[in-house]
């Protein structure tokens, strides 16, 4: 049962930690090497990780994607500790619309314009701050969604995380809150409830004793002495 | 289309957290009243607790920290604005 229970718990940490990290934004330090847009096909089980058609087209099966192609910081622990290595990295550019992830994203056209403006080689990198949110993975093929660019001086910038440190402060308030309301419910609501249902329960059974023994003491007048 | 699903969903989930927020402030001040109260009058007159209780709701229900919680729609609709802006202007 405990082992039942920690699995549990575990897989919940896991997909509450999952969507988190997938969907709260991240920054990355970058130089734009090229952009492209090439027409996809999704299938059932990447077609999670795109966002909708442009915001006011039509959605078809089939479209074109915007990508933003570069050369990446490595880095440790979610991008905390940078490293002193590069690898590549592609970012889709597309339209989140009204609802999910919220990062209300309509100028995916313009970002394109912006990211192809800043092109740079090797020998005179120009380097950028990128945010975004999502994973890259080769095998089902997604990429992580631009969501801003924003140039810097070099590839040795302290960035930080002002929305994401709002973001759990909040989370933890909005717990704190949760916590706190449901011991309310409880002391105030439940509990008296289930107090009066007990109580309402043994006079109940209380009445059934006597009536029994009424019953019994009746039958008794009957038996012989 | 998305819009209008933002504003419905939205303003529905905002709802239950008002609806739950309020029952909340409610509860804890009818308890402060109450306990202030007991505290002020030990083994006090049952009628005259209410009435003092009743007394002040009556203020709560008319005060400023009751009429707060309708932040609760302002400050996401506040938070959207701002991130719609930050995320398109720049």
């Amino acid at each position: 049962m405990r082992h039942i229970r920690m699995t549990l718990r575990l897989l919940m940490v896991l997909i509450v930690g999952g969507i988190l990290h997938y969907v709260l934004p991240q920054h990355d330090v970058v130089r734009v090497t090229s952009t492209e847009i090439y027409r996809t096909d999704f299938s059932g089980i990447n077609r999670w990780f795109y966002a909708q058609a442009d915001s006011g087209n039509a959605e078809q099966p089939t479209r074109d994607l915007r990508l933003i192609n570069t050369e990446r910081r490595r880095t440790f622990l979610l991008g905390f500790v940078p490293r002193d290595s590069y690898g590549t990295m592609v970012y889709r550019n597309e339209d989140t619309g009204w609802i999910w992830p919220p990062y209300f994203k309509f100028d995916s056209s313009d970002l394109q314009a912006q990211a192809g403006a800043v092109v740079s080689t090797a020998a005179a990198p120009q380097w950028l701050v990128i945010t975004h949110y999502g994973w890259r993975n080769r095998f089902l093929t997604i990429y992580p969604n631009a969501t801003a660019i924003r140039p810097v001086e070099g590839p040795d910038v302290q960035i930080i995380p002002w929305f994401n440190i709002v973001f759990f402060a909040f989370l933890l308030g909005a717990i704190v809150f949760v916590r706190a309301a449901w011991a309310q419910f409880r002391e105030r609501s439940l509990d008296p409830a289930l107090d009066a249902a007990g109580n309402k329960w043994d006079e109940v059974e209380a009445g059934v004793a006597e009536r029994r023994s009424r019953m019994g003491r009746w039958m008794d007048s009957w038996r012989k002495k | 289309m998305g819009f209008v699903k933002l504003v419905v969903f939205g303003f529905i989930g905002l709802s239950v957290i008002y609806l739950c927020i309020s029952i909340y402030s409610r509860s804890v001040r009818r308890e402060k009243l109450e306990k202030r109260w007991d505290a002020d009058n030990p083994g006090g007159d049952r009628v005259e607790r209410d009435a003092h209780v009743a007394a002040g709701m009556v203020k709560y229900e008319t005060g400023l920290r009751r009429k707060l919680i309708a932040l609760v729609y302002v400050i996401p609709t506040v938070t959207i604005a701002t991130i719609l802006y930050l995320t398109n202007a720049y």
